[in-house]
């Protein structure tokens, strides 16, 4: 009886999220059975391939294709926007099934997580992964990988074997057999970047990278080689994460065109700042940390932050200080992606009045209250700033909640 | 049996314990009384809960109503 580890994986998660969703709005078509991909709106300049069908991997689509990309390699292929509210409902909810299997659940991203249990022998841990698999098949309508081992590494390793609709086992007197003979890029945190420098070593597949020299791969890789060593031979010293409370909140979006002038930038920012601080608002939260990021059309990346000297949940606070912010830093160039985060979080039930704060700020958090309230009851777009009243800006702007689920995280 | 998923207008009894009735519903500016529900159960596709009644009409047709809970809408799924 040991700790067993297990990852759970959907396949092809926004695609299969979305093929559910469809079904259960009663479309006949099903987007699994076809060629077809899940992929950003292309004028607006998020038109990338989130997701592909196992039919669109055939013709050798890859995730982060461009459509244009995609559409050479199928021509016939069917493209259908992203619906993030599916998304995010589909993976809270398969969280709190998964809770109800072991308490002991660490979110790794939107579609990916590990389960721990404690003294469980593997046998009873093969039936329990398959059961899970089916409960989940049953109940939500997709299909997931489950990989079992000892460690989270393993874990991933396994669910990465065969797809889709699989369990899998991987423990660690199954690597030599199991993931030896993988290619070396099929292990974690072997990249595009350092596979060339593995094959040249002569190393092509995960066993000869546990069995080369260490000294070698260590002075090479440096501190990423001793890593990717370690993994190659099964070894995982990552502890199991519990759930932390949120540490940021933030809102990014590419935008529709280059913004050249500073009177655009403001409005955008103010659109990303309204999305933000609502957010905060509604995780009872308030920050002291507010930050920028910009990305120009050369994709040169900038990114500031600031600390206050207070608390605050306000719209119009949060957004003068990010403003004030991107003025001292934007180099003129043309921006394509802007992003607004605040972190250093506290809960915002006491709050220590602040010479500092504006004079308005009272009367403006009583205004954000009732500006919360009225989104809430009668929906986004009911009061807007009037900036946006006669322009193509969208009033709120951020659709995927970026710090919520961290994306695929280079931590295990 | 057609899918349609159309939203509807829905009267029903919303019981103390949690139980939801069906009576009746408009279709094509006509009321059309539940006489009988045979089945009824929660779906949760992808996380989306519908509380789906599976209804009979005239003792032989059988067509489903859909309850979901986010939205607060009733659908006419099948006929």
């Amino acid at each position: 009886m040991s700790n067993i580890i297990m990852h759970v994986d959907v396949n092809s998660a926004f695609l299969s999220w979305t093929a559910a969703y469809e079904q259960q709005m009663g479309l006949e078509r099903d987007i699994r059975e076809v060629a077809s991909v899940i992929g950003g709106n292309e004028e607006n300049r998020h038109g990338i391939v989130l997701a592909k069908s196992m039919k669109a991997k055939k013709y050798g689509i890859k995730t982060g294709n461009s459509l244009m990309e995609a559409r050479l390699m199928c021509p016939n292929l069917l493209v259908v926007p992203p619906n993030y509210q599916v998304y995010v409902r589909a993976s809270k909810s398969l969280y709190e099934l998964l809770n109800t299997f072991s308490p002991d659940i660490e979110v790794f991203s939107i579609d990916e997580c590990f389960i721990r249990f404690m003294d469980l022998n593997k046998e009873k841990a093969i039936e329990l992964a398959y059961s899970i698999k089916e409960q989940i098949k049953q109940v939500f309508g997709y299909t997931v990988n489950i990989g079992i081992s000892t460690n989270k590494l393993l874990a991933k390793m396994a669910g990465d074997f065969e797809k889709p609709d699989k369990c899998h086992t991987c423990f660690p007197e199954e690597i030599k057999e199991k993931m030896w003979i993988l290619p070396v890029e099929n292990l974690f945190m072997v990249g595009r970047r350092t596979q060339p420098k593995l094959n040249k070593l002569g190393i092509y597949t995960i066993g000869d990278l546990a069995n080369a020299d260490f000294n070698l791969i260590s002075t090479l890789l440096k501190s990423h080689g001793r890593l990717i060593y370690a993994y190659a031979n099964g070894h995982d010293a990552s502890t199991f994460k519990p759930p932390t409370p949120i540490k940021s909140v933030g809102n990014s979006s590419t935008l529709k065109f280059n913004v050249e002038d500073i009177e655009t930038a403001h409005v955008i920012i103010l659109s990303l700042v309204e999305m933000t601080a609502w957010r905060l608002r509604e995780a009872k939260m308030m920050c002291s940390v507010v930050s920028i990021s910009i990305k120009d059309s050369s994709f040169g990346y900038i990114s500031r932050q600031k600390k206050l000297q207070y608390f605050t949940d306000c719209t119009q606070d949060i957004y003068k200080n990010i403003c004030s912010l991107f003025d001292k830093v934007w180099d003129k160039n043309p921006i394509r992606q802007l992003g607004v985060s605040v972190s250093d979080l506290d809960e915002a039930k006491f709050q220590q009045l602040s010479i500092f704060k504006d004079r308005n700020s009272l009367n403006n958090e009583k205004l954000d209250k009732v500006i919360d309230k009225i989104r809430e009851k009668y929906g986004d777009a009911a009061i807007i700033r009037g900036v946006f009243a006669n322009s193509d800006l969208e009033p709120l702007l951020g659709g995927y909640p970026d710090d919520e689920y961290p994306g695929m995280s280079s931590i295990l | 049996m057609k899918i349609l998923n159309q939203p509807i207008k829905v009267m029903a009894i919303f019981y103390p314990d949690g139980k939801i009735q069906p009576v009746k519903f408009r279709l094509d500016e006509k009321a059309v009384i539940v006489e009988k529900i045979i089945k009824s159960y929660e779906e949760k596709i992808v996380g989306n809960k519908r509380v789906v009644f599976v209804c009979i009409h005239n003792g032989k047709d059988i067509y489903e109503l859909k309850y979901e809970i986010d939205s607060k809408t009733w659908f006419l799924f099948k006929k």
